[in-house]
């Protein structure tokens, strides 16, 4: 089975390797139609990433849309219980993309956990997240934030909204020469830009960042956020991945939507983020009465390009027969050859580029090695 | 090993002179052949010389780590990555620009020529001013003298271009200069050197 998992491509992979992962932690599979009420999303629209929605007529003359976004559908439709709902997906999103300005099927799996979410949970959904991207690439990132830092603080400044989105591009941009030059313009404390300035360029490995960020903490909010760090701190101080976790508050989600924990993850060799999450009990509270949510999607698109399968064989076996020649015991042969736990092509000719361990001609019912090709 | 994005031209020499006198030199730049790529591996660096406008498309997409490239050119584009430091190289201002005898007409759209769509549009938003774009590639100076536009939206360094073409600065948009703009995930991965190449820099910036 591992073999044949080696030869599958990243994204398959993945997906497979994923969803066992989860299934292990006890989350659920959860499947859902393609496409949903173009009315849900456009209620939300804020909460996708990208404003533009492929939508079409039904048959019934609704609106309906190819869904551009998972969380919204399993917060909006998920049966719930008194228990937890503990889900995972593998499903499909549509969406525009900045290259290409055209819409795009993404490939995208995640988890969700709907009820009462505690420390616990948190911890477990990071460390979720953290193994996810670990089974991408054992050199990852997973960068931590929490949404009662830098939304709180500039929740105290009396300052534009305008100034505060510009301030919240330069945060995420890590821009502090901007960042001061805006809160000098806005006559922002200079005790309070330092803060800010301080809290956004934050960025170290999560166990030892956590003293400095603790006394940096200058509300009620920010220390309440300071203890639950403290708490997946502790909890995942042993674990494998605790050298892995990092704090960076430069990540930042709508506030409309999220509180509390959020995160993105890397890998080596993706330029962009492949895992993005955090606690959603905003959005939730909008959808369900007396919901509180966290979860995080990967996006498993792309990640063939950047860990390209670098092949040896196409196969392992290549037969090169002539129709003239007869063909009678062929089909046997290479079920024999199949049965042995070798892959194997039939072909006229060589294709173009390919490589097999071994090829052979079959003529005549006789089937020979070809040394060169 | 740390790559490196400089724009191709003047900014990039004055750039890799930067870099350069902080221990990151390449002595093979100076050698007079179309290389694009030059690495040392001593010091653990590649350039890659590109065309300024493309710096930052060459971090977005991680096909380099670290780069410099013009605010302007940062404001324009909507780019994904960590813009970490101010150089202050390269200094000069986005403006509008309209001829000397220009009176501003509140009554019709304004008619805006620019290279810089974006930032153009962006600005009138800002003042609720309805107007035109006409997006021109190169010779901004030109349209509002053949009566193709009002004004015009441009870098203006020295002023003498515009003052040759009997323009003047109308309204200043904003400072520009160039910035160290780094891949978000290069970041993650490579912060030790990017952080300790950043303190470098800073420190020769201070002197």
């Amino acid at each position: 089975m591992n073999e044949f998992l080696s030869t599958m491509a990243k994204e398959d992979r993945l997906t497979y390797e994923l969803s066992m992962l989860y299934k292990q932690w006890g989350y659920k599979e959860y499947r859902m139609a393609k496409f949903e009420e173009y009315s849900f999303y456009s209620d939300n629209r804020d909460f996708l990433s990208s404003n533009n929605i492929l939508a079409f007529n039904n048959s019934d003359g609704r609106l309906m849309a190819l869904k551009p976004d998972i969380t919204l559908s399993i917060v909006k439709n998920a049966k719930l219980t008194d228990a937890l709902t503990k889900l995972y997906y593998n499903e499909s999103v549509f969406r525009m993309t900045e290259s290409s300005n055209d819409f795009k099927e993404i490939k995208q799996t995640g988890v969700e956990v709907l009820g009462k979410i505690d420390s616990y949970l948190i911890t477990e959904v990071l460390s979720l997240a953290a193994k996810s991207l670990k089974t991408i690439d054992s050199n990852f990132i997973l960068s931590v934030s929490h949404m009662a830092f830098i939304p709180s603080l500039l929740a105290e400044m009396k300052i534009s909204e305008n100034a505060k989105k510009e301030l919240i591009t330069c945060i995420k941009g890590k821009n502090l020469h901007d960042l001061n030059n805006i809160c000098k313009r806005c006559g922002v404390d200079d005790s309070k830009t330092e803060l800010l300035s301080k809290l956004a360029n934050i960025n170290g490995k999560l166990l030892q960042t956590l003293p400095e960020l603790i006394s940096l903490a200058s509300n009620d909010e920010m220390k309440k956020a300071c203890d639950e760090l403290e708490y997946i701190a502790t909890a995942l101080s042993s674990s494998d991945i605790a050298d892995k976790l990092y704090i960076d508050l430069s990540v930042l989600s709508n506030i409309e939507y999220y509180n509390g924990i959020i995160f993105q993850g890397y890998v080596e060799k993706a330029p962009k983020a492949v895992l993005s999450g955090g606690r959603y009990d905003k959005l939730a509270a909008k959808l369900r009465e007396n919901t509180q949510a966290i979860g995080f999607a990967v996006y498993l698109d792309n990640l063939n390009l950047y860990y390209r399968q670098e092949k040896e064989f196409d196969s392992d076996i290549l037969i090169l027969f002539n129709s003239d020649g007869g063909g009678v015991s062929l089909h046997s042969l290479v079920e024999s050859f199949i049965e042995k736990g070798f892959s194997v092509r039939v072909e006229h000719n060589i294709p173009e580029g390919y490589k097999a361990k071994n090829i052979y001609s079959f003529d005549n019912g006789v089937l020979r090695e070809v040394t060169s090709c | 090993m740390l790559n490196i994005a400089l724009p191709k031209g003047r900014l990039g020499d004055k750039v890799y002179e930067l870099f350069a006198s902080i221990g990151y030199d390449c002595s093979e730049i100076y050698s007079d052949n179309r290389k694009l790529v030059f690495e040392n591996k001593e010091n653990g660096v590649r350039y890659l010389l590109v065309k300024p406008s493309d710096v930052a498309i060459y971090i977005a997409h991680g096909a380099a780590d670290i780069g410099v490239v013009g605010k302007d050119i940062l404001e324009e584009g909507n780019f994904d990555i960590y813009e970490l430091l101010d150089l202050n190289l390269g200094k000069c201002n986005m403006c509008v620009a309209a001829p000397n005898d220009y009176i501003e007409d509140f009554d019709r759209p304004l008619r805006v020529a620019t290279k810089f769509v974006n930032i153009a549009k962006n600005y009138y938003i800002s003042l609720n001013r309805e107007i035109e774009i006409i997006k021109l590639n190169g010779s901004i100076e030109i349209a509002p003298i053949l009566g193709l536009s009002d004004v015009i939206v441009d870098i203006v360094e020295s002023g003498k271009t515009l003052e040759e073409n009997n323009l003047r600065v109308y309204e200043k948009i904003m400072p520009i200069s160039a910035r160290l703009i780094a891949n978000k995930s290069s970041y993650k991965f490579k912060s030790d050197d990017i952080d300790t190449l950043m303190e470098k820099l800073k420190k020769e910036l201070a002197k």
